[in-house]
């Protein structure tokens, strides 16, 4: 219809371009605009953690039991945090509730999950499904679960009411709110609860019958909360009576040193991996010298405790790998050590102002001896810097010596397609 | 070279006892003057145990392997697990399993689902052939040259606290020794059995993610050094101290084949308690919502699409489930999959199941079988269907337990795609 109404004084194509809104895409070696991704919730339900890719149900305005497994894949730099600290897919239960911010995928053609047409967000999924399940923004800058987003955001859940059902399972009055100047006019959410309802205090672990002998909560019946803050960690259990969503409470963690101690844990259990698989990074200039030798110079990815960062000094050695979109080190039979190039940083620089979500905000330059096909401005690297273990890896974790295009490549074609 | 090395693995892995086949080719040519090629060959091939549709398999026909789960699909019960064998652990590459229709899964001592184990956790398995090879969800070859079972169709994965607690095992605690927040545990796991051959000394690395549980208690490594438990560096003795451990495994250096990793201390019987009752709650709540899996034994066909079906429920859930079956209770009964998928479920299981009403529950004299619960409901329905056979399986339901949906990926489509019934195993990737 448009195609015809072309006024006889413009070029034909020119309005119509117009028309169309942009669509946006991360680039390769950039990190992108945080106001250009798409914000969606999910349950976590597949994950292939060696790819860095999975599936999550969407959460939309219909009956969430409907929505089949939406896959997902990270972007290289794409950052996931557990329990308010940094996490590799590996760390996240099945079942989890998680906050994801995406984009569509950089480059189709290579994407290890299946493409959509770019507004399928906008789509009536049917199926009393509803539009926004299958949004083709699946290539994903942050995933993290309730405790993180609420962490992160400055938000806390008070608790207005609780009902027991029976002597282990009930429900929950509660509105997410800011945590400090919260109004309590936030809209009230109910959510469910059971026996394996774990309930975190100082360093405590309890159960619902230790709360109700505390007199905290009533044995049965409703009882109110007065609005008390405490974090959640949330799942789904299918729900009885026709619901079309609503979401269970796995976690309650009811004072700051309960969640600190939650987060340590977790902290530590990422640097453990992290100094064992080496620092993600994308390569930002290579000056190339005589004889193989270069200087380059690398922007560390963000997201990690900062311990880790701290470890990149001046004049110390590293080591640097090339590696995939999937993080996988390009070598490794032996160790990513073994074929990785050798070189002395020259220097650590804290770029100005604040960093991208994705980025550290840090820069490394070094000089190696072996430049290589894979440390290329725009590549992923991993890189180690002195006084990590030196460990060989998991056989998932690196390419294998064949020329394989799945391998660097992963295909789509593991997730299945649903029909109703 | 490398076959003189694979070789030596092979001898390790049939020491270990497994049926992997390697010998026949090595008899070929042996054939007496007097005797008809291949009738020695055949006696001499054994036949290979391969589990049967509606009977449980022996255990003692089962291979025995463990290693660490690196990926989980739990909606059709399988995944993969990096073998342990004797060499490098870290180039062992994830080897596909599935679980057998009544193949149990056991978590903290408790039952529980496949999507219940974290990634990462060392599980011991009991396994067989696949039953069917055309329709197994995983690989039935070889598809890497190291000496792999394949024995991947599971009646047991557990990890390392439930096969202590079943086996009346423990760890027992024998000396620390650590630097900058991380070390060594030197420890033995013993049998209760006193006649029990002794397990080696073993060593397993801990750190500050190491969480131990006392009571209602979860400490950190940080917390046993406050409180002059454990040093804050060096060696002490920790007197065969009695734990249950949870392992994992982590990269080690210094070219070490293989060492494990302790994920969780469970310092007394009362923190071990909690773990089981949470996991059980876990798993109930699953079960009441998925139905009970069973196996059709018998159909007694009457009129008009009436019949009396006995089914086996399938064994290892927490007893209060079973306790649900009562006699002239109502119910419904739905047709399902080895994957235990409901073969219909758009709206629900229940609205294409098959309603009726218990006439029976009997509980089969003897010990039941791994895989089974040793208890049988006789039920009478109108509604018989072609799901509902002797030899396949089915999911049950008391009229007591919720009646929910399920997700969509628990439930077979309408569409005729045969690999919704037959997940194909190219899921898994094939490591060089």
């Amino acid at each position: 219809m448009v195609a015809s109404a072309f006024a006889a004084n413009e070029a034909p194509g020119t309005k119509n371009k117009e028309q169309v809104a942009e669509i946006y895409r991360p680039q390769a070696g950039k990190f992108p605009d945080l106001e250009k991704a798409h914000a969606y919730r999910g349950e976590l339900i597949f994950v292939d953690h060696a790819n860095r890719r999975g599936s999550i149900r969407v959460a939309g305005e219909g009956m969430f039991r409907r929505n089949d497994p939406h896959p997902f894949a990270m972007l290289p730099y794409g950052i996931i945090r557990y329990h308010g600290a940094p996490a590799d897919l590996r760390d996240i239960p099945l079942g989890t509730m998680m906050h994801v911010l995406a984009y569509l995928p950089p480059d189709p053609r290579i994407s290890a999950v299946p493409v959509l047409p770019e507004n399928n967000k906008e789509k009536d999924a049917g199926h009393y499904r509803g539009a926004g399940v299958f949004p083709a923004e699946n290539h994903v800058l942050l995933i993290e679960d309730e405790a993180s987003y609420c962490l992160r955001e400055g938000k806390a859940w008070k608790l207005k009411e609780v009902e027991l059902q029976s002597s282990n399972q009930g429900m929950i009055l509660a509105t997410l709110e800011a945590k400090q100047s919260g109004d309590g006019k936030a809209t009230e959410q109910k959510l469910t609860f059971d026996g394996a309802l774990r309930i975190w205090r100082g360093r405590e672990c309890l159960t619902i019958a230790e709360l109700i002998a505390e007199g905290a909560w009533p044995a049965s019946g409703k009882k109110s909360l007065n609005a008390q803050s405490v974090l959640l960690g949330l799942t789904w259990k299918p729900t009885p009576d026709g619901i079309f969503q609503r979401f269970h409470i796995s976690d309650i963690w009811l004072d700051d040193a309960s969640i600190q101690r939650a987060a340590k844990n977790q902290t530590e259990t990422h640097t453990a991996l992290i100094r064992g698989r080496w620092m993600p990074a994308f390569v930002d200039t290579v000056e190339y010298g005589k004889f193989g030798r270069a200087t380059v110079t690398v922007t560390l990815f963000g997201g990690m405790d900062p311990s880790l960062y701290a470890d990149f000094n001046k004049d110390s050695p590293v080591l640097i790998n090339g590696a995939e979109n999937t993080l996988k080190h390009d070598g490794g039979h032996y160790g990513p050590g073994h074929l990785a190039s050798r070189g002395t940083i020259l220097g650590v620089v804290k770029t100005p102002g604040t960093a991208p979500m994705g980025s550290s905000g840090i820069q490394v330059r070094f000089e190696t001896d072996l430049i290589i096909e894979g440390i290329r401005p725009g590549r992923v690297v991993r890189i180690h810097p002195k006084g990590w273990p030196d460990v060989v890896l998991p056989r998932e974790e690196y390419l294998g010596d064949g020329p394989r295009q799945e391998d660097r490549f992963p295909s789509p074609a593991i997730f299945p397609k649903y029909n109703l | 070279m490398m076959f003189l090395v694979r070789c030596s693995w092979l001898k390790t892995f049939v020491v270990l006892g497994s049926l992997f086949l390697v010998a026949g080719s090595l008899n070929v040519a042996g054939f007496a003057a007097n005797e008809e090629p291949r009738t020695k060959n055949q006696e001499q091939v054994a036949v290979p145990f391969r589990p049967e549709n509606g009977k449980f398999p022996p255990l003692d026909k089962s291979v025995a392997y463990r290693g660490e789960l690196v990926f989980v699909d739990h909606a059709t019960r399988r995944g993969s697990l990096r073998v342990e064998f004797k060499s490098e652990f870290f180039r062992s590459p994830p080897t596909p399993f599935a679980m057998l229709p009544y193949g149990m899964v056991r978590y903290h001592g408790a039952p529980a689902d496949l999507r219940d184990i974290p990634l990462g956790t060392i599980m011991n398995i009991r396994a067989f052939l696949p039953p069917d090879p055309k329709n197994s969800s995983v690989v039935t070859t070889p598809n890497h040259w190291y000496p792999l079972p394949l024995e991947n169709h599971a009646i047991l994965i557990e990890d390392e606290p439930s096969l202590c607690l079943r086996e009346g095992k423990t760890w027992k605690l024998k000396e620390v020794d650590l630097q900058n927040n991380q070390g060594i545990v030197l420890a033995t796991r013993d049998s209760q059995d006193a006649a029990a051959a002794k397990d080696p000394e073993e060593k397993l690395t801990i750190d500050s993610t190491t969480r131990f549980w006392r009571g209602r208690e979860s400490l950190s490594l940080a917390d046993l050094v406050a409180e002059g438990t454990w040093p804050a560096s060096g060696k002490k003795s920790l007197g065969g101290q009695s734990a249950l451990l949870g392992l994992i495994w982590k990269p080690c250096p210094d070219g070490i084949f293989v060492r494990y990793h302790i994920s969780d201390v469970w310092l007394d019987d009362k923190a071990t308690q909690r773990a089981i009752q949470s996991q059980t709650e876990v798993h109930m709540s699953l079960i009441r919502s998925r139905w009970m899996p069973a196996f059709v034994d018998k159909v007694e066909y009457g009129k008009f699409g009436r019949a009396t079906v006995t089914v086996t429920l399938f064994g290892g859930m927490d007893p209060s489930l079973y306790a649900d079956f009562k006699k002239d209770g109502t119910g419904a009964i739905n047709g399902a999959e080895n994957t235990l998928k409901h073969a219909g479920g758009s709206y629900g299981p229940a609205h294409m199941a098959s309603k009726g009403t218990i006439l029976e529950v009997i509980k089969t004299p003897g010990v039941a079988p791994m895989g089974s619960s040793g208890i049988q409901v006789r039920f009478e329905t109108d509604l018989i269907i072609e799901g509902i056979r002797p030899g396949r399986v089915v999911r049950i339901r008391p009229s007591g337990w919720p009646n929910v949906y399920i997700p969509r990926e628990e439930f077979l489509g309408e569409g005729s795609k045969i690999e919704d019934r037959f997940p194909r195993p190219d899921i898994f990737p094939i490591y060089r």
